[in-house]
């Protein structure tokens, strides 16, 4: 399923400095006045960094690495990375398989 | 009249981008092959480049996102997703522009129009370091090719040919060089990512079987290998050979005068010296 709110929200981070500034000083209040509104999980995942799961409910990854870009919700890029190969180690090593020809 | 007189397909990793401009060693061998690039572009004299490439989210975002889109604005600048890199002012080609999506909406593709934008990085960066003068007038064409659902191959080669048709019949006097902007194989932020890094590239197989068929002129068949399927392995932004099908729908196939990939980057650099 689209998660176009939360692919707004990291589109945002890059455009508008004046709401990642808001991120930053209050993610909580700055996320529930976000538009559109934002779902209570997708909320609660975001300020957890939670990105592995974003991404498997359907967030746009190219977006969604913006956060680590930013350095969002305790996010770097190195641990956005870090969590996003976490939640698809099952799929990295079957795709690793299939490129040995295992 | 307007008529091709060159082809270039051109990476844009704005990373090795900003390398060329910061002097980095680690891009040597790229600020050679851009130097090729730069060769091969000033021999074909060229008024305006007409160059295909895809929206990353900066133009449409995801917000109305047109499968082919032209822009005809008078000038515009950027890169605007970067702004650490060189930032440019450059000339549209409108009048060009104008023509292309007449002739090219006559003959029933739904060529959308942007009248304002700036433009990002998947144009200036690799501009910037083989034309950073901007002489040249730019047309940009915009192929949705992130967002699925993406074009086929087959619609973005005839794209390419009908924006040749619509080149050719165009009464003004310009040297047109088209471009495909993009890689073959990339991943920007998902899961097949590489182990050191945010990005990725997947399928750099891929990207020397068709830098082979780039080299043989064997266009035909790359389109018919570029499915919907081998895109999808090789990466959230491997659609983007859709700008170089495009690119080579522009004129009979032929083997390139200049290809050279880098299969760890996922992408080549290769050139077409025309008629």
């Amino acid at each position: 399923m689209s998660l176009y709110a939360v692919d707004k929200v990291c589109r945002r981070v890059v455009i508008d400095p004046a709401f990642a500034a808001a991120l930053r000083e209050d993610p909580q209040g700055a996320l529930k006045a976000a538009s559109p509104p934002l779902r209570d999980r997708e909320r609660e995942l975001l300020l957890a960094g939670d990105v592995g799961a974003l991404g498997r409910m359907g967030a746009n990854f190219f977006l969604l690495h913006q956060l680590g870009r930013m350095e969002l919700f305790g996010l770097t890029l190195a641990l956005y990375a870090e969590r996003i190969r976490a939640e698809y180690a099952v799929e990295r090593e079957r795709w690793a398989q299939a490129q040995r020809g295992d | 009249m307007a008529s091709i007189v060159g082809a270039l397909g051109i990476p844009h990793n704005p990373f090795t981008a900003l390398g060329i401009a910061r002097g980095d060693d680690a891009v040597a061998e790229s600020r050679q092959l851009y130097g090729e690039l730069e060769r091969q572009l000033d021999a074909m004299a060229a008024d305006t480049l007409v160059v295909f490439t895809t929206d990353h989210y900066n133009l449409f975002f995801e917000l109305s996102v047109p499968i082919f889109a032209i822009g005809t604005a008078q000038r515009s600048s950027g890169p605007s997703d970067y702004p650490m890199l060189p930032q440019f002012e450059v000339a549209i080609d409108s009048e060009l522009a104008t023509d292309i999506q007449a002739a090219v909406v006559a003959e029933d593709f739904d060529l959308g129009r942007s009248q304002e934008f700036e433009l990002d990085h998947t144009i200036l960066a690799p501009l910037g370091v083989i034309a950073p003068a901007m002489e040249r007038s730019i047309v940009p064409i915009w192929i949705s090719a992130s967002m699925r659902p993406i074009p086929s191959a087959a619609r973005c080669h005839a794209l390419g040919a009908a924006v040749a048709r619509a080149i050719a019949a165009s009464e003004l006097e310009r040297r047109v060089v088209v471009a495909g902007s993009g890689a073959f194989s990339f991943e920007v932020g998902g899961p097949r990512m590489s182990e050191e890094s945010h990005v990725g590239v997947p399928a750099p197989d891929w990207a020397i079987r068709v830098s082979e068929l780039l080299a043989s002129g064997d266009i035909a068949q790359l389109v018919a290998e570029s499915t919907p399927d081998q895109i999808t392995e090789a990466g959230n932004a491997a659609g983007e050979i859709l700008n170089w099908i495009a690119m080579l729908g522009c004129f009979d196939a032929r083997p390139a005068s200049f290809v050279q990939a880098q299969r760890a980057e996922g992408h080549a650099y290769a050139a077409w010296q025309l008629p």
